[in-house]
């Protein structure tokens, strides 16, 4: 349960945090009138595209798979943290 | 930092007791022998008439009762237990810290931070929240005047002079960081529950509570800020409001704290 726990709270974190970078960087990119293409592997992650009347702005299934990456991080550091308090010897 | 007009007072939910402290906000209590009763008794004096009064009480030399009574009050406070009622006024106080922080400077040292403790009303969410902005609106309002500075700052060293981006972006921290407590609060309905500031750290002491309940309280705060985040940086942009939505970042930024990196996620994972 408590990795369940780790590994939601992990996730959600590492997806707002992903989700705001991305959101600043394809602002930025909107401002200077810039293309974006952020992607991991295959993934995009975020992407600005102009087609010369507009400007569009794609969010990808990358920020998921951060997000997936954070909340497994999140579960090994939850567990490790664990597994050291279990093993510290008690107070005198 | 203390002087010699200063004097304590107990915080909100701390009593003298049969021979003891109680705190009533953390449900614990601390002993005190007879010369720590004696100055607990006097609080509301200034420092220096409590040190004479336990010098002669005591028959204790003047510099050994100064040293004793200066170790409690900052252990007391240090607790939470006191707040210091500053003598002279503020200006004054911050002139004399900042003099002593450039004569410890040499060492790598900076002179500590009284801590200042207020009751939170935690009968409602929005009261707690309420009790919490009152509390830590000086601290918020510094933190966003200092962002604001450094943006400004930063803007014209860029060439891209603004007055907007940095204030919203000030905002943007003053505010999350008063939210991130509030949030904490909101979450502690009938649980007694007290703000504590203390140099750059501001948290929120509470009565210990069952398992679940501390787990939602230690999420509650930085995912409400983080949510906030989130909206500023989705819904401004596609209003024509894109500099603004930047001042979304910050607040998001306090997800971190749902993580194990950061107490609130330790305790919010149940660790």
């Amino acid at each position: 349960m408590r990795a369940l726990r780790a590994f939601v709270l992990g996730a959600a974190a590492t997806g707002v945090l992903a989700y705001a970078a991305a959101a600043v960087a394809a602002g930025l990119a909107q401002a200077q009138d810039g293309l974006l293409d952020v992607h991991v592997g295959a993934l995009v992650v975020v992407r600005v595209a102009s087609d010369g009347a507009s400007t569009v702005t794609t969010f990808g299934p990358g920020l998921l798979v951060a997000s997936a990456i954070g909340g497994l991080l999140n579960a090994l550091g939850a567990a490790w943290l664990a597994r050291r308090a279990r093993r510290r010897p008690p107070m005198a | 930092m203390l002087e010699p007009c200063d004097s304590l007072v107990l915080a909100d939910g701390v009593a003298l007791g049969e021979g003891r402290v109680v705190d009533a906000v953390a449900e614990a209590s601390w002993p005190v022998n007879a010369s720590g009763s004696f100055v607990l008794e006097r609080t509301g004096c200034r420092l220096e008439s409590v040190v004479a009064e336990l010098a002669a009480a005591f028959a204790l030399p003047l510099e050994t009762a100064r040293e004793d009574v200066l170790a409690f009050a900052w252990q007391l406070n240090r607790l939470g237990l006191v707040n210091v009622r500053r003598g002279s006024r503020r200006l004054r106080a911050a002139v004399v810290w900042v003099r002593l922080a450039v004569r410890l400077a040499p060492s790598g040292t900076i002179p500590s931070f009284t801590a200042r403790r207020r009751r939170i009303d935690t009968t409602t969410p929005l009261r707690a929240f309420a009790s919490v902005v009152r509390g830590a609106a000086g601290r918020g309002t510094a933190l966003a005047l200092g962002t604001f500075a450094a943006g400004a700052h930063l803007s014209l060293v860029t060439g891209r002079p603004s007055l907007l981006v940095p204030a919203a972006v000030g905002v943007s921290v003053g505010a999350g960081v008063v939210v991130h407590e509030g949030g904490h609060a909101a979450a502690l309905v009938g649980i007694p529950g007290a703000l504590v500031i203390r140099g750059h750290r501001i948290y929120v002491l509470h009565a210990p509570t069952e398992s679940r309940r501390r787990r939602v309280v230690a999420a509650a705060g930085p995912a409400l800020t983080a949510l906030i985040g989130l909206v500023v940086l989705t819904v401004l942009p596609p209003l024509g409001l894109p500099a603004l939505g930047l001042a979304g970042a910050p607040a998001a930024v306090h997800a971190c704290a749902l993580t194990v990196l950061a107490g609130d996620g330790r305790t919010a994972c149940g660790l």
